[in-house]
């Protein structure tokens, strides 16, 4: 089967294996074959010697977290989530194969469409209210919102991008960015319609062709030139990189004007009011989603924006190890994700903080689910400049 | 998968793969394999360089890759005997941050020491950067246990000081995993050096660099650790970690003075006025903790790097004394230019331990039979220049037929008594490190064009 | 030259015949007693070649260490081995491999060895590691020979590591100090020692490193001293926190290696029963390069270093698990199980 990858890109693997401790997956099951340089090994197994794609193949490209910390960690550069991507896209067009079976795709499809995301999810907290959703067992967050007050634009000097479960489940993130971004003399516009969601979890699972249909909607919905602000470090890589997945100049131009919430905010810290006696005391723990650390590498302005407003900011000793959310992949690879939780709960506890912030919903709910107290840091932010009247 | 190590040579595939958690499970797989008369060769994280992890058939059949990324805890640390019971499969770099704490580490730093695991580091007798003031992992282990090629597990080596007997200890560390595997090692910690100052010193000629090399040595400074890199590679490396290596100079050496804070002001100075003699064209000491990790991952990330420049790389270790580093370096030039390829060397200087890179793009034409003969000048003008092989990589698959430049027949015999008294039937990782013919009715050698 | 004094200790140690290196007959006792049927020879002598910039010396292995230091001072130079007496040879120290006693600092004393060339039971002169400071091609011979007793080979030349002489050497000695606490405190000392009263400390390095150490030692009520105390004969080995338990009412005097976990007393500790797959491997090792047992009969390293002790307090002999057989019952053991094919 020929993947449709870059060969420059596919060759670039030296095998060096520098990757290794900085996958999720090989740390917690020590499998070569769960490691970046052995689903190189195995793409190329597939596309330079044609080998017949079995269980197992699919397997090793499918336990990816596709957190691209092997990116970061790669000396040579090999742009694995490139790799990965176009993988995930072969298998899933090969009918043959039962990657990505009927109701997965249904599911990823039904993201697309706001207002069944958020009846859904009503729908699913008036159950857990009820006691019929078996929460835990679905990896659900204890409990979701009934119904939260809609967002009101407030001018049009930025968009922020909101999201589809994001919106759904955690939109006192946004209602808490929105303070900041007003504090920070920002008037907030939200996108228009269709502008929800935008096919990073499409893409990952290799339907390359919703996550571009997406895409093209997402643009459509945030005309203009303002920034486009993003508070959901998944959706963020997703929306900056519209521009080689689309291929097109008004793509490119799109992803230039996305920025993620910190990046902004980091040159501007100091026009937010910062009282000393509002900071909140620490220690707090910084865990870095992978898709701002990895891809979108702005992870250190989180650092910047909180530093005013926390007086002890202490870092994770596991060199920005993926938490095992990524995206679906908590629902769909339940035991991996928990394992991989495992270190990082770990790494959690050598910290000595009782308080997580992380920059992704995704984060947010894997570790919720584990008990931990975890916070947006806009949440953090906002209670400090733009507390609740 | 596990065909291969980061030597990217290939020879067979393995037949099972097993991933034992503990000693009895490693005795397990061992004696299922011997009754089988299947080969074992043990594997940890693959990053060797010489394929010293890459399986051999040999017997009745395939071999059995034991891989002890699975055997990966810390099993005690005792602070007061400065030792540390670990598996094998613990990564090295773990080991010592979990050390930190006690405000000690464990001394050998390959520049993989992110992924290589503590069995690999004993079984190839690893080196590092640092190794040129604490020696290589040999000195940092003082008790190995290791199941042997009929399944039973011994302990060699002790906490005491000394053990009757052979150092049977010390003819495991660096066989290679041709004498057994080793399930739990007990490595010495080493307590932080309560100061230290990291130096990069820049030059516009390789000469002079390593003229620098030797006139440190020569003023009778130990440094910490003493690297240098030079060339295209200096430009890779910036490419990577944005350190401020000067992307425009000849060659950067890496200079690491510790120990107390006074005799530690005084080695720099020492060291800052040795290259300015020798042509330095600037000395920067680093500022800050943060800015000394920099520099380091820089060096430490060299090899990976060398992607950015050409595809593929092949990689020679010889040691040549360090005396006569300028004239060796000079002549690797020549070998390479005479075959019309790119150099690079990024290496221990201090110890003399080159680390020669031959740059190339497999899918040309022809290039692989010119690397081939390149690297073989090379080795042989390390070895007349009163060199050795290898010194930390190992022999493993790739350097063996280089043996019998080094060793004469009966050395090489007496070396094959010392690993049949450990495993009579080969059984253990057969077909590394001595050539074919080392003893009667021999190995198989490596398939033609094995390599890359 | 090299090549024709080698040549003739080849041929004097022959291929045949029961035969015996003597070096400076310091520690002609241990490991046991040499057979007196056992030919002697002795290892050439002379120093072959030392840079100083290479920080290496090749020598050969009959020169006595007293004049190998004495020549490798002149370049600034030493080398860590143990010299007991000045007739102590550098092939006989290596071949007993007690380590000298500032271990604590540089290490022990397998670990200066670079390269050997040694004559084989066979009679062949072989070569083990290389001359450089970093090596690891091939298998570790050089290792295996250091504290072997001669038994697997005959060391006829060799290639250590020397190392910068200090510019300072102090010793310090005091009787109200905490010797154990000392080595977390001070910064790499170059040596503790500890009779069960008084604690001796070594300071080497830097001049200004010194002085800054030794006001540690100052402040424990510790004096400037000439030199360490003397060692009793015997030595053993323990870990170094067994060290705390050391009792001069049971081990006689004694001065112990704190940090290290070597003593010197003048009554030793047994030590427990070796394993029998080490025994085994040891035996193998013996057998694959000597198995007509020529090379130093009468000597066995498993009764070498820190091992000695026990066969004189009547501990038996550890080769064997019940520890019932002295010395002599193992080399009898030996000698049937090799006549018998
Ligand atoms: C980028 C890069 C930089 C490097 N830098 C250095 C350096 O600075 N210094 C240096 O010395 N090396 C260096 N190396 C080489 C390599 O990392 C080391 O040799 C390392 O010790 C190998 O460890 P590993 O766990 O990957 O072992 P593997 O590659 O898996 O195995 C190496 C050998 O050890 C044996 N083995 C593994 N585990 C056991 C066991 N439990 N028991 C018995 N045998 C076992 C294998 O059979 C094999 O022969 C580098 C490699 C890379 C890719
Ligand atoms: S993207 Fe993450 S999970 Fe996937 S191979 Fe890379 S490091 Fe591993
Ligand atoms: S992906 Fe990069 S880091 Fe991993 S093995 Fe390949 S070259 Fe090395």
């Amino acid at each position: 089967m020929k993947l449709g990858v870059d060969e420059d890109e596919l060759a670039s693997c030296v095998g060096c294996g520098l990757c290794l401790p900085h996958c999720p997956t090989f740390r917690v099951t020590g499998e070569e074959a769960l490691s970046p340089r052995g689903r190189i090994a195995a793409m190329r197994e597939i596309h330079w010697r044609d080998a017949p794609v079995d269980g197992e193949l699919v397997r090793i490209a499918d336990t990816c977290v596709q957190c691209r910390g092997c990116e970061t960690a790669c000396p040579s550069g090999v742009p694995f989530g490139h790799l990965m991507e176009a993988t995930r896209e072969a298998l899933a067009e090969d009918r043959s194969l039962v990657y990505q079976p009927w109701w997965r795709r249904l599911g990823y499809r039904a993201l697309g469409h706001h207002r069944l995301v958020v009846a859904g999810s009503r729908a699913l907290a008036v159950g857990q209210r009820l006691g019929l959703v078996p929460s835990t067992r679905l990896g659900l967050p204890a409990r979701l919102p009934l119904r939260s007050p809609a967002l009101e634009p407030s001018g049009s000097d930025v968009y922020l991008f909101t999201g589809c479960i994001m919106d759904a489940w955690q939109r006192g993130t946004h209602t808490a960015t929105m303070g900041v971004l007003h504090a920070a003399g920002a008037g907030v516009e939200l996108l228009g319609h269709g502008g929800s969601c935008c096919g990073a979890l499409q893409e990952h699972a290799g339907l390359g062709k919703q996550a571009r249909s997406l895409a093209s909607r997402v643009m459509a919905a945030a005309a203009g030139a303002a920034p486009i602000i993003v508070n959901s470090a998944g959706c963020g890589a997703m929306l900056k990189d519209y521009g080689r997945l689309l291929g097109t100049p008004e793509a490119v131009a799109f992803s230039a004007r996305v920025v993620d919430v910190h990046e902004w905010l980091a040159p501007r810290v100091d026009a937010l009011p910062a009282d000393e006696w509002r900071k909140l005391a620490g220690p707090v723990a910084v865990q870095d989603p992978c898709h701002l650390r990895h891809v979108q590498r702005s992870h250190l302005a989180v650092r910047t924006v909180l530093r005013p407003f926390v007086d002890e900011l202490v870092e994770l000793d596991d060199d920005g190890l993926c938490c095992g959310a990524g995206g679906a992949y908590a629902l769909v690879h339940r035991d991996l994700a928990t394992d991989i939780r495992h270190r990082k709960l770990a790494s959690i506890e050598r910290s000595g903080a009782r308080l997580v912030v992380s920059a992704n919903p995704g984060c947010l709910l894997h570790l919720q689910a584990a008990g931990v107290n975890v916070r947006h840091p806009m949440q953090i932010v906002a209670s400090a400049v733009a507390p609740e009247p | 998968m596990y065909e291969r190590d980061a030597s990217m040579i290939t020879v067979d595939r393995p037949a099972v793969v097993c991933f034992p958690r503990t000693a009895v499970e490693v005795q397990a797989c061992v004696r299922a394999a011997a009754h089988h008369d299947r080969p074992v060769v043990a594997r940890g994280a693959g990053t060797g360089l010489a394929g010293g992890a890459v399986p051999v058939a040999s017997g009745v059949g395939g071999p059995v890759v034991i891989t002890t990324t699975k055997m990966d805890r810390i099993l005690s640390v005792d602070v007061e005997d400065r030792v540390a019971w670990v598996q094998p499969g613990v990564v090295n770099l773990d080991l010592t941050r979990a050390l930190a704490g006690h405000r000690m580490h464990f001394a050998p730093d390959p520049s993989s020491q992110q992924s290589c695991t503590i069995g690999g580091n004993v079984a190839n007798n690893s080196g590092g950067p640092h190794c040129l003031a604490y020696g290589v992992t040999s000195a940092h282990v003082l008790a190995v246990d290791v199941v042997l090629a009929d399944g039973s597990l011994a302990r060699l080596g002790a906490l005491e000081a000394d053990v009757p007997g052979y150092d049977l200890r010390g003819a495991f560390v660096g066989s290679e995993g041709t004498m057994g595997i080793s399930t739990r090692i007990a490595v010495r910690l080493t307590p932080n050096p309560p100061a230290v100052k990291t130096m990069l010193l820049d030059f516009v000629s390789v000469d002079d660099a390593a003229g620098c090399v030797s006139g440190i040595i020569a003023a009778g400074l130990v440094p910490a650790a003493l690297e240098m890199i030079e060339g295209k590679m200096i430009e890779a490396v910036e490419a990577f970690v944005h350190a401020g290596y000067p992307a425009d100079a000849a060659a950067v050496l890496l200079v690491e003075v510790d120990g107390l804070p006074g005799g530690v002001a005084e080695d720099a100075a020492a060291v800052a006025s040795v290259g300015e003699r020798c042509g330095a064209r600037t000395v920067r000491i680093a500022a800050d903790e943060t800015e000394r990790q920099l520099l380091w991952k820089g060096r430490k990330s060299a090899f990976g790097a060398v992607a950015r420049i050409a595809p593929n790389y092949y990689l020679h270790d010889t040691v040549v004394p360090r005396t006569r580093l300028v004239e060796v370096l000079r002549e690797i030039y020549d070998i390479a230019a005479r075959h019309d390829l790119l150099v690079m060397n990024v290496f221990h200087a201090g110890d003399g331990n080159l680390h020669p890179l031959l740059v190339f793009d497999a899918r040309e034409p022809g290039v692989l039979e010119r690397v081939h003969a390149a690297g073989d000048e090379i080795v042989g003008a390390s070895l007349r220049a009163g060199g050795v092989l290898t010194g930390e990589h190992g022999i493993g698959l790739e350097k063996k037929a280089y043996m019998s430049q080094m060793f004469s027949a009966d050395d090489l015999d007496a070396q094959a008594r010392l690993r049949a008294a450990f495993d009579p039937d080969e059984r253990m990782n057969p077909s590394k490190v001595l050539p074919a013919g080392s003893r009667c009715g021999d190995l198989q050698g490596v398939p033609e064009g094995a390599w890359v | 030259m090299t090549a024709d004094v080698m040549r003739a200790f080849v041929n004097d140690v022959g291929e045949s015949g029961p035969v015996t290196c003597v070096g400076g007959r310091t520690a002609w006792d241990v490991g046991g007693a040499a057979d007196p049927a056992a030919r002697e020879v002795r290892a050439p002598v002379g120093i072959v070649e030392h840079e100083p910039a290479e920080m290496t010396v090749r020598v050969r292995a009959g020169t006595p260490v007293d004049v190998l230091q004495r020549e490798l001072a002149v370049g600034g130079q030493r080398v860590l081995l143990p010299s007991p007496s000045p007739d102590a040879t550098v092939g006989g120290v290596l071949a007993v491999g007690r380590s000298d006693v500032r271990r604590l600092a540089y290490g022990p004393l397998r670990d200066v060895l670079l390269e050997a060339r040694y004559v084989s039971a066979d009679g062949r002169l072989i070569k083990g590691g290389g001359p450089t400071v970093k090596n690891v091609s091939g298998f570790d011979l050089c290792r295996l020979l250091v504290g072997s007793l001669g038994t697997l080979g005959f060391l006829g030349e060799v290639v250590l590591r020397t190392r910068p002489v200090p510019d300072a050497s102090r010793w310090h000695r005091g009787d109200e100090v905490d010797p154990f606490a000392l080595v977390a405190e001070l910064y790499r000392p170059a040596a503790i020692l500890w009779d069960g009263a008084a604690a001796w400390v070594l300071l080497e390095g830097r001049a200004v490193d010194v002085r800054e150490q030794a006001s540690v030692l100052t402040r424990h009520g510790m004096v400037e001293v000439g030199g360490p105390p003397d060692l009793p004969p015997q030595v053993s080995s323990l870990t170094p926190s067994a060290l705390r338990a050391l009792d001069p009412s049971a081990t006689g005097r004694f001065v112990a290696e704190i940090g290290v976990g070597t003593v010197h007393a003048d009554v030793g500790a047994a030590r427990a029963a070796l394993p029998v797959e080490v025994v085994e491997l040891n035996r193998r090792i013996k057998d694959r390069f000597d198995p007509r047992g020529r090379l130093n009969p009468g000597r066995d390293p498993l009764l070498g270093a820190g091992a000695e002790v026990a066969i004189r307090t009547g501990g038996g002999c550890r080769l064997c698990p019940t520890r019932s057989a002295t010395g002599s019952d193992h080399r009898r053991a030996r000698a049937e199980r090799r006549a018998d094919p």
